[in-house]
């Protein structure tokens, strides 16, 4: 049998192209293949394009008024203020720009964006191992676990999507590998993704190890784990956009995560990359009210584990008042109250996690805390240049109390660590955020409690809905 | 377009309430506090009174009577020609490089308007107001015409480039004074971006890559003419557009840069 060569051209079409261009969107001139080849292509009827930033047609009143609204097709970018003009070069006349997605290399409303409507290339086959499956992992899944993953994958086979509420240490990851199993065992593609990089990180090998015979992608910025064509893709949502219609299977982690709920854009990236009418599986500690409201009406199919693996209750959170904190640390003292807690945790040798409204505060409060003779102490944001090697020292112990901005709200599991909230009365802290931030304590099988105490001046409504959303949770669980 | 959020970073501007901002429906696209704070405005009473260096950031010895060393190298090399003075509105330090990237690089076209009340102020200090020409005038006993306007020439790009990032960003600068613009220069050549060179490099090119456009010539002859660029970094490019201009015989030739750096 004769191996077509890479550069050969097929009667119908090239190959490289299609494997290139199916499941993706990509400007015409982004593309590493001649212009007229593609334009060949686009005769032929295997390639589509359509214009990067289209006119909406809002009827006839926008007409008479003459007011045009604008959306881009690679961002679903519509807000009228995200878009610029400017007299362009290419075309020789006003063109309007999208500015959300500009990162990405400008989308105008000449560009043309190009897809692959041809045949969809055919892949090799996933070779299932030894035991007919393709997942390896050893352990075991508890009894709640087993029916969540079963029920799963009998939703996601009849074509509709599936919530997973399941709380925070609960082991939502290994829930779904019998469901991507099947779906890898099918020959379909499937896409795990969660709005944070650190996520992503953290699950890439995990599903490595557990999928040894799949060739497993990792898609973040800076990634060096790509592999074209890999039927098991791990994203960032933000990786999403550049897909268009490819997966068969969508599993969002953490749907609810910053930014996911607050920017339409990845919704949009996520919609785009799944094939018309894939079934979607979201998972969550704290969905989302629109995917809440929807499973408890019965439109969302779905299932909710109250217990964590090891069968601990959740710890509740305590309620400190701590008078106008933004003032007192403004003249450079802590509110008596917290520092008597974070002195009796050390003196006990408890880690501690300090969440704090904003990066100002952060650092303020950090060297309010060093100048209180605490060793160890260290501040962490998004933009920290250390932040990863803040995050290892904590792990390992050496620091001891560790400051820091919602970022580390999810994903970071530190055995014995106890949190604190400074301010847990600012708007940045939703019943979301408090409820994972509680969710950092009492990971671990041998330290299943642990204090969580929010410092507040008032209490606020989210904190009050945060407890009840845990109380609940726990007599849900059965305790 | 909407000018309550930040262009760079997005946010709310919080711009202080004014009768001005009260009053008015729309305020135009610009930055936030925020924003503004980072970038480092040149104060013209303090620059080099020839490249428009500021003088604040550089060792005194380099300075001798407002001029930078630079500068006197310029005028001892002899090509200089007609070319006069520059003026920049921002040191180009980190964060301007970074506005830079985003709107040159990026293709955020519409980060030049967030720019437009310091262009257009920096542009009416160097056309000089009448009161200001007076003061002068009784001072120097030198009398100059009230406010005379220049031609303001953006440099040009090569159609390649053009091409490429498709938009000229001096053409945008330049349109943010609001005037008329000429377009009296054409760049034929595709050389290596300015960018990518260090300075021994764009100091030794003697080739010019600019071409006069005889069309303009009648627009220029006699008239002070004003270069518009983004960046003024060594001054080669400048002088090279001033040098191709001489031929049009005009009276002078200044420019004005967003950055000077």
């Amino acid at each position: 049998m004769l191996l077509p060569r890479s550069d050969s051209i097929h009667p119908n079409f090239n190959q490289d192209l299609q494997r290139f261009l199916f499941g993706r969107e990509y400007q015409i001139d982004e593309l590493p293949f001649p212009e007229d080849m593609i334009r060949q292509h686009v005769r032929k009827g295997l390639i589509a394009l359509r214009r990067g930033v289209e006119a909406v047609d809002d009827g006839l009143f926008s007409l008479l008024l003459g007011s045009r609204r604008w959306v881009c097709r690679r961002c679903g970018n519509s807000d009228p203020g995200l878009f610029g003009s400017c007299a362009c070069g290419r075309c020789r006349k006003s063109c309007v720009y999208c500015r959300r997605c500009l990162n990405m290399g400008v989308v105008r409303s000449c560009t043309e964006l190009a897809t692959w409507v041809g045949p969809e290339p055919v892949r090799q086959p996933v070779t299932p191992g030894g035991n007919g499956g393709l997942c390896e992992w050893t352990g075991t899944l508890s009894g709640e676990q087993a029916a969540a993953a079963a029920e799963l994958v009998r939703c996601l086979n009849e074509g509709h999507s599936f919530l997973i509420w399941a709380v925070t240490g609960s082991g939502k990851t290994e829930l779904m590998f019998p469901a991507i199993e099947y779906a890898l065992l099918r020959g379909e593609r499937v896409v795990l993704t969660t709005p944070r990089t650190d996520v992503v990180r953290e699950l890439f090998p995990r599903m490595k190890a557990s999928f040894p015979s799949v060739p497993v992608s990792a898609l973040y910025a800076g990634s060096e784990d790509r592999i074209p064509d890999a039927p098991l893709v791990i994203s960032t949502t933000h990786q999403l956009i550049r897909f268009h219609r490819c997966f068969d299977r969508v599993f969002i982690d953490e749907v609810d995560a910053f930014p996911f709920h607050f920017d339409p854009m990845l919704e949009y990236a996520v919609q785009k990359a799944a094939k018309e009418g894939a079934p979607f599986a979201y998972l969550s500690a704290t969905p989302p009210p629109r995917l809440k409201n929807a499973y408890l009406r019965g439109d969302l199919k779905g299932t909710k584990i109250a217990r964590r693996f090891h069968g601990h209750p959740l710890p509740v959170p305590l309620f400190c008042w701590a008078g106008n904190w933004k003032k007192s640390v403004a003249q450079g003292f802590l509110p008596p109250a917290m520092l008597k807690w974070i002195k009796g945790k050390m003196e006990a040798g408890i880690q501690i996690f300090l969440f704090v409204p904003s990066v100002s505060l952060l650092r303020e409060l950090t060297e309010l805390l060093q100048r209180e003779a605490l060793d160890h102490v260290a501040g962490v944001h998004a933009e920290d240049p250390d932040r990863h090697v803040k995050v290892t020292l904590f792990r390992e112990g050496r620091i001891r109390i560790l400051v820091t901005t919602t970022i580390l709200e999810r994903g970071v599991t530190v055995p014995a660590v106890e949190a604190a909230v400074f301010g847990a009365d600012d708007p940045v802290f939703d019943e979301r955020a408090l409820v994972q931030i509680a969710g950092r304590v009492g990971r671990s099988p041998e330290y299943p409690a642990g204090d969580v105490v929010f410092f507040h001046n008032g209490r606020t409504l989210e904190m009050v809905r945060a407890r009840r959303h845990i109380e609940q949770m726990n007599e849900e669980g059965g305790f | 377009m909407n000018g309550t959020h930040c262009l760079i970073c997005g946010g709310i501007r919080q711009d202080p309430l004014t009768v001005r901002t009260l009053l008015l429906a729309g305020t135009d696209p610009g930055f936030c506090k925020n924003c503004r704070r980072k970038l480092a405005p040149i104060d013209l009473d303090d620059c080099c009174a020839s490249c428009g260096r500021d003088l604040r950031l550089i060792d005194k010895s380099f300075v001798s009577g407002s001029v930078c060393s630079d500068c006197r190298n310029w005028a001892k090399s002899g090509r200089n020609g007609l070319f006069g003075r520059n003026r920049s509105l921002f040191t180009y330090n980190e964060w301007m490089k970074e506005i830079i990237t985003m709107f040159k690089f990026r293709g955020d076209a519409l980060l030049a308007e967030g720019f437009r009340t310091e262009f257009r102020s920096v542009y009416r200090k160097l056309k000089g107001s009448g009161w200001e020409n007076l003061r002068d005038w009784l001072k120097t006993g030198e009398r100059r015409a009230a406010g005379v306007k220049y031609i303001i020439v953006p440099i040009p790009l090569s159609k390649e480039r053009l091409q490429e990032r498709g938009f000229n960003q001096a053409v945008l600068l330049a349109e943010l004074l609001g005037e008329p613009l000429t377009h009296a220069l054409v760049r034929p050549g595709s050389e290596r971006k300015q960018s990518k060179k260090n300075r021994r490099e764009r100091l030794m090119i003697r080739k010019n890559p600019f071409l006069f456009n005889e069309e303009a010539a009648g627009s220029i002859s006699g008239h002070k003419v004003l270069l518009i660029d983004d960046i003024y970094t060594t001054g080669a490019t400048l002088r090279f557009a001033a040098g191709a201009l001489e031929a049009a015989g005009p009276q002078r030739i200044d420019s004005l840069t967003l950055a000077h750096g």
